[in-house]
């Protein structure tokens, strides 16, 4: 089969350019340590009352780290609060984990100006780990459609 | 040689060289005209979402003014009807054209086009009744009335038995002309849809077997991770399926519209061989964020839809390379002119290369959301939007619609009926989607996610409402763009005097020696094969818990536990 000159070139700056991506990739997470939502296990959500989720909520772990526990429905993040968009405070400089899981639908969690993006599945736990260092207030969005009240799911983060 | 052939079923059929014979012309015409229909629907609910998302409006949606069931009506039929149904009317040209028969059988045609409308009726009932508001993902454990998977069954089966009456046209035709050169549109139509029965395995498992049933009461639980790894099995070929008939009339079509030649044809097969075989093993990268796939599954999938990217690449060389050739006959002279020197005074020609411009930015931004970690800033934010209207609303749609232009007019028998305002068209449509792509993409880094009725949300990002206010440009520009095809294509229809004079732009086979060994398509399905083992076995080992069953039970999407 004939391949021109031309297109020969160009083939192998095709391979090039996307072995440097992937090596960006790679750097990325060796490097830069992003990291990607990993399976950490599965839970009926029928049996959230006698498991971890059993009371949601932020919990202290030592200075500035801290666990926020969390289960998405139908149309709130419920994290201990009554109400329908409930607020943590958190000091800068607090390392967050993120323990989540649904208890009916898809739901999904995304972070202002963070690294969290995930998906919230009823039967899966989901886990993030995330540095707040500056001040500020960032919602957490429910990102995935969940039914009519999905435009009303946040939750927010007040950085002091 | 003529008269030794021993399998004649078929006549070989004259096609008048302009018009239509009237089996293309019913055949052709209902699949695509019931195509267009299903676009109208869809298409018009477009703008009005971006005006219901803009904060300076508000608007309710008019008709559907539920905003996800709005939503589900747009993605449905514009990304499953519209375009399955063009595609299989786009085939079954492409096949009696060029191979210069009958299809196999006449029968199966219309027994597949009324499986496949009965589908879009059932689904549209269900749709409009208000029963199934579940986004054209369907996701589990959200559950719709029966009626709107029904519907999509039969799409599927419909298309299978399209697959099978292409695959037996084609049979018969290598029978009789075992040396004759498989012209590439032919080809590269049967690569299209074993890349889709490959692909549909996925979906047809995930509602025959886990949606369908539930929704009908027959059993009561279901697993949405399990459900979102059945549909992206599919949902990624799919892309494809939709984007390689504009392929094809890039590769095959467009260079007689153009008065040029193709580049290379057999490298157009290569690539065609490589997005038949890639397409499937890359479907995950929808799932980077879900928390039921291991990362390492994540890596392996991303490297196959890097793979993927090169024969997209192979095929931006190679249209180049003919659009240059292309130009230059038009008297370009210098390294870059080409590019303006091509006819753009014809809309056929003018919306297929402003598809390929659209295309650039839909393809980088394509290999951004595939780059692993990159996607945890793109995920489900309405940069994914503004990246699949660059794809599947730019550069497909704007290529379908500029085959519209020429095609229309073959199966009415008539001129186009304003090429001017066809002109118009495509310039409103190309900048419309540009503006769209840049003003979502930009609120989608700043974190407006996308599937949201933002007109009823207590909370926008302020740094993004500029963006949002901005994005009502492309949303009139679009609708401006959508009625004026509309117009024009039901002016050529039912008001058009203007006689027909364009030809087919289609290749009948010649002798040649084109290398058989490319049609070879049970090594092809099994590469196919091994590399879904690779990829995917180790993914549904993970997703489905093997002692439990499913847990979940189903939820309609109107709230509370779904009742069937
Ligand atoms: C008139 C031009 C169009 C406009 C202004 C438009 C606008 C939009 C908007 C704003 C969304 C996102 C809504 C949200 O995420 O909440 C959307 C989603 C979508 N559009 Fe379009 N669109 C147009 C044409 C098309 C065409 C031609 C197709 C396909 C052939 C298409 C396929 C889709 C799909 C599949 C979705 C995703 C639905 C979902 O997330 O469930 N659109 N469109
Ligand atoms: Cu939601
Ligand atoms: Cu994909």
């Amino acid at each position: 089969m004939h391949i021109d000159r031309l297109e020969r070139y160009w083939i192998i700056a095709v391979g090039v350019v996307f072995g440097a991506f992937a090596a960006a990739i790679v750097a990325s997470v060796v490097v830069f340590g992003v990291h990607l939502p990993s399976p950490v296990g599965r839970i009926d959500p029928a049996k959230l009352a006698e498991s971890e989720f059993a009371k949601p909520g932020l919990t202290q772990d030592s200075e500035h780290a801290y666990t926020l526990r969390m289960v998405a429905k139908m149309w709130r993040f419920d994290i201990g609060s009554k109400e329908p968009q409930p607020t943590i405070k958190l000091p800068a400089g607090s390392r967050l984990k993120i323990v989540a899981t649904s208890l009916d639908v898809t739901h999904g969690i995304y972070v202002e100006r963070h690294d969290v993006n995930v998906m919230l599945l009823p039967g899966q736990i989901s886990q993030v780990e995330v540095l707040f260092s500056k001040p500020g207030i960032y919602h957490i969005i429910c990102h995935e459609y969940c039914g009519p009240g999905h435009q009303a799911m946040i939750a927010t983060i007040e950085v002091s | 040689m003529q008269q030794t052939k021993p399998y004649i079923s078929t006549p070989e059929l004259t096609f008048p060289k302009v018009g239509f014979l009237s089996a293309e012309q019913w055949i052709v015409g209902s699949h695509v005209l019931t195509g267009l229909v299903a676009l109208l629907i869809g298409i018009f609910l477009g703008p009005f979402q971006v005006f219901r998302r803009a904060p300076a409006l508000k608007w309710e949606i008019p008709v559907f003014s539920y905003y996800y069931q709005a939503l589900t009506v747009h993605g449905v039929l514009n990304a499953l009807f519209f375009t399955t149904f063009f595609i299989v009317g786009f085939s079954y040209f492409i096949l009696m054209r060029s191979l210069k028969r009958e299809m196999w059988s006449t029968k199966l045609v219309w027994i597949a086009y009324a499986l496949m409308l009965i589908g879009l009726l059932l689904v549209l009932y269900a749709l409009i009744t208000n029963q199934a508001n579940v986004l054209y993902t369907f996701y589990p454990s959200l559950i719709a009335h029966p009626a709107f998977y029904l519907g999509l069954v039969l799409l599927v089966v419909g298309t299978w038995i399209v697959t099978a009456n292409l695959f037996l046209t084609y049979n018969l035709w290598r029978k009789e002309n075992p040396q004759e050169h498989l012209p590439l549109a032919v080809f590269a139509t049967l690569t299209n849809f074993v890349l889709w029965c490959v692909a549909s395995l996925g979906v047809a498992i995930e509602v025959l077997f886990m949606l369908l049933p539930l929704s009908l009461g027959l059993i009561t639980h279901t697993d949405p991770q399990a459900g979102r790894a059945l549909f992206w099995f599919f949902g990624h070929p799919l892309v494809y399926f939709w984007l390689l008939p504009a392929y094809t009339s890039w590769y095959t079509m467009l260079p007689k519209q153009a008065n040029s030649k193709i580049f290379s044809d057999p490298l157009a097969r290569v690539s065609f061989i490589l997005l038949m075989i890639f397409s499937i093993p890359v479907g995950v990268h929808h799932m980077f964020t879900d928390p039921g796939v291991s990362a390492v599954m994540k890596g392996i999938q991303t490297v196959f839809t890097f793979i993927v990217a090169v024969p997209s690449l192979l095929t931006a060389f190679n249209v180049g390379a003919m659009l240059e050739r292309a130009g230059r006959n038009r008297g370009a002279k210098t390294p870059f002119d080409w590019m303006w020197k091509q006819d753009w005074k014809n809309p056929v020609i003018a919306a297929q290369i402003s598809a390929m411009l659209l295309f650039i930015t839909g393809g980088v931004t394509g290999i951004m959301n595939a780059s692993l970690t990159l996607n945890i800033a793109l995920h489900n934010t309405s940069w994914i939007p503004a990246h699949f209207h660059q794809t599947l609303g730019g550069a497909v749609t704007l290529t379908f619609m500029g085959i519209c232009y020429w095609l229309i007019p073959m199966i009415r028998g008539r001129g186009l009926y304003s090429v001017k305002m066809a002109l118009w068209q495509v310039h409103t449509w190309s900048i419309g989607m540009m503006i769209f792509g840049y003003t979502y993409g930009a609120a989608g880094l700043i974190g407006v996610p996308r599937r949201t009725d933002l007109g009823a949300a207590p909370y926008i990002n302020p740094e993004a409402v500029p963006y949002l206010n901005m994005s009502i440009i492309s949303g009139v520009l679009l609708l401006i763009s959508a009625i004026l095809f509309f117009i024009n294509m039901a002016g050529t229809m039912l008001l058009s005097k203007k006689q027909l004079t364009e030809e087919a732009p289609i290749d009948t086979y010649v002798e040649s020696k084109s290398p058989l060994w490319m049609e070879k398509w049970g090594l092809w399905l099994s590469i196919v094969g091994i590399l879904c083992v690779i990829a995917w076995a180790p993914v549904f080992l993970e997703v489905v818990d093997f002692t439990h069953g499913f847990q979940i039970p189903g939820y309609s999407p109107n709230g509370g536990l779904y009742k069937p």
